[in-house]
């Protein structure tokens, strides 16, 4: 990065961080320092649960995850807007009638302490794993940027937003949220625009979409259908997306405490509902802008050389390895081949505008870019091996790099500081929530219930600040996590869904108790523990099959084929009708509503 | 906070409204992303 580019980036997070602590003033205790005395407008609550959503990991993996997988990753997001209103309709009254601190408190009114302690616990260890993998994931930029040790930029990069969000609190949070987003979204647009302008004289913006859509990266919408029928396994498609992304979104907005917390801060009713309304008008088309992004990347670099893997980190582990031999024919055969890909760009463009036939040229096109992915894969298969042992996925370093080479000097500092406070709002809010459900949900239930206004604030701003180190010590084991943004979404679903049924038997199963949804959300969670680590298992006591019945065996291996994204549904769904069952042999009655 | 009960709803007339509008919003969504895909495909 040249000086411009450092002067830059220091100026906006440096502007960031005294504007948060500029805006923070509240009343001293739990009021003020978790809900900000609940105060903030509708369009505070849209870019609070914007920014709390949307990390670094989202504009780091995203548009990678367009570069390598096409568009279809913004179908995960489909089943977002329904899921806001429900919420609306739903959840959010209930919260704000009972005028929670946290989401969980409504769960000891609706049945036990034992069942508010569950969830609010499955929170806490989901949403501070998750923080970590955020963490980490600016701090590889600056580790990859600068050469600087990994553990060392973690430590730096999670202390300095520890600073602002134990001084400030929920207020805070959502200050500097709204500031963020401005720059987050200037910040983008441009890099689309550079993205363009970038590319060769006569080459516009539509031919950059034709030659993205013919190399198969536009494909927003998919089936996962196959010959063989649906396929369960297929992570994006419409389906998926829609049933998976619905009880996802309507977990993680109404029993993730990290996005409740956001919209409790709202000073009525109707500021919560119209913030959440919005989130589901914007949010599909943003994530298919940030995509759009990835796409647009993706045709630059069929114009240009592209690097055979864009972690340079991990060429040099080969370079050093026995490798090396390989790698130079692999990078010989990639650059022969780009070289070849770049004129049938032309060429194919050529062929469309003057109205010929593209068809051969487009063929031709499609199976040279076959042609560069097997390239990429064989290098890949190179760092899986036993004597390399290296980090074969880049998702995470595409664009990145990209912005490194070839954006101007100033901009490449913009850009940086946007990964940078994007990651800061969300983990932000995710120290303030992880704050609030220890101090509320545990610590004032069992270790110290008397505690005065000040003695809270105190300690919940040390609750911030342990969970802050926590987060640091976990992002300094994310380093093999394959794509960051895929890591989050698999963490999340193994608790989601068994949240997410908590809170529907409590609010539409009237009759169920505390008793019966307790073991439910127990068996249920384990169920689905031991079938995302199955395959762990039977690696390591592969004779297990044969002890099992086979019933058991064969549902757990079903069960460890799906999609992580359906987890959510199989948990919630699995909730509830375990729920019932229990309930149906318990002589325990419901406790008042 | 207010006691929002007889708060003013914003643009609609009713909060059934602002729901229909949203999925509907979805719905059209949808349906040009999935003529963007076979445009572009």
């Amino acid at each position: 990065m040249s000086l411009l580019d450092w002067i830059v980036m220091a100026i906006v997070m440096a502007c960031i961080v005294s504007y948060g602590l500029y805006k923070s003033t509240t009343t001293k205790d739990l009021d003020g320092y978790f809900l900000s005395n609940r105060s903030m407008p509708w369009y505070m609550i849209l870019l609070s649960i914007m920014g709390t959503q949307a990390s670094a990991i989202t504009f780091l993996s995203a548009p990678g995850q367009a570069y390598t997988d096409g568009m279809r990753f913004v179908q995960y997001y489909f089943g977002l807007p329904v899921a806001m209103v429900i919420l609306c309709i739903t959840f959010v009254p209930i919260f704000h009638r009972l005028k929670v601190y946290t989401a969980y408190e409504y769960l000891e009114n609706r049945f036990d302490v034992k069942t508010r302690t569950l969830t609010s616990s499955l929170f806490l260890l989901q949403r501070g794993l998750s923080t970590g993998i955020s963490v980490y994931a600016p701090s590889i930029i600056l580790s990859s940027l600068l050469g600087w040790n990994i553990y060392w930029t973690n430590i730096f990069m999670g202390g300095l937003l520890i600073f602002y969000t134990v001084s400030g609190g929920a207020r805070a949070v959502a200050y500097t949220q709204q500031l963020q987003f401005i720059i987050i979204f200037l910040g983008m647009f441009v890099t689309a625009y550079m993205v363009v302008h970038l590319l060769p004289d006569g080459i516009g913006f539509f031919d950059t979409l034709k030659v993205s859509g013919r190399l198969g990266k536009l494909n927003v919408i998919t089936t996962g259908s196959t010959d063989n029928g649906f396929n369960w396994n297929d992570r994006y498609n419409i389906w998926s997306g829609l049933v998976g992304g619905f009880f996802l979104a309507l977990s993680y907005f109404g029993t993730d405490q990290s996005q409740v917390g956001r919209y409790l801060t709202a000073k009525t009713l109707t500021e919560s509902r119209i913030g959440l309304l919005m989130n589901g008008l914007v949010k599909v088309p943003m994530q298919f802008l940030i995509l759009l992004v990835g796409a647009l990347v993706f045709t630059f670099y069929q114009f240009n050389q592209p690097p055979i893997f864009f972690n340079e980190t991990q060429v040099e582990k080969i370079k050093s390895s026995p490798y090396n031999d390989s790698l130079q024919v692999l990078q010989k055969q990639y650059t022969q081949l780009s070289e070849k890909k770049q004129a049938l760009v032309r060429e194919y463009i050529g062929d469309y505008k003057s109205g010929k036939d593209a068809r051969e040229s487009s063929a031709a096109l499609q199976e040279v870019n076959s042609q560069t992915e097997a390239l990429r894969t064989d290098f890949k298969k190179i760092l899986d091996k036993e004597d390399v042992r290296g980090d074969s996925n880049d998702t995470n370093y595409i664009f990145l790099r990209f912005v490194v080479d070839h954006m101007p000097k100033g901009l490449v500092g913009l850009l940086i500081a946007i990964i940078f406070i994007a990651s800061w709002g969300s983990i932000a809010a995710a120290l303030n929530s992880l704050s609030s459900s220890t101090v509320v949900d545990i610590h004032k239930k069992f270790v110290n219930k008397e505690c005065t206004a000040a003695e809270d604030y105190s300690l919940s701003k040390w609750y911030t600040f342990g969970w802050g180190v926590f987060s640091i010590i976990i992002a300094q084991f994310a380093g093999n996590m394959g794509s960051l943004i895929e890591a989050v979404n698999v963490l999340g679903s193994l608790f989601y869904g068994v949240i997410l049924g908590i809170f529907l038997v409590a609010f539409y199963l009237k009759r169920v108790s505390g008793q019966a949804v307790f073991y439910s959300a127990v068996l249920v969670e384990l169920i689905i523990i031991l079938s995302f680590i199955w395959p762990w298992i039977m690696k390591q006591w592969p004779s297990l099959p044969g002890i099992l019945p086979v019933a058991i065996d064969r549902f757990m291996l079903v069960m460890s084929s799906i999609s992580f994204l359906w987890l959510n549904a199989i948990g919630a769904i699995g909730v509830v009708i375990f729920a019932l069952v229990f309930q149906l042999f318990s002589k325990r009655q419901p406790a008042s509503v | 906070m207010h006691d929002e009960v007889n708060d003013k709803i914003p643009l609609f007339k009713s909060w059934k409204q602002w729901y229909l509008f949203v999925i509907g919003f979805l719905v059209v969504l949808i349906f040009l992303f999935y003529f963007f895909t076979k445009y572009f495909a």
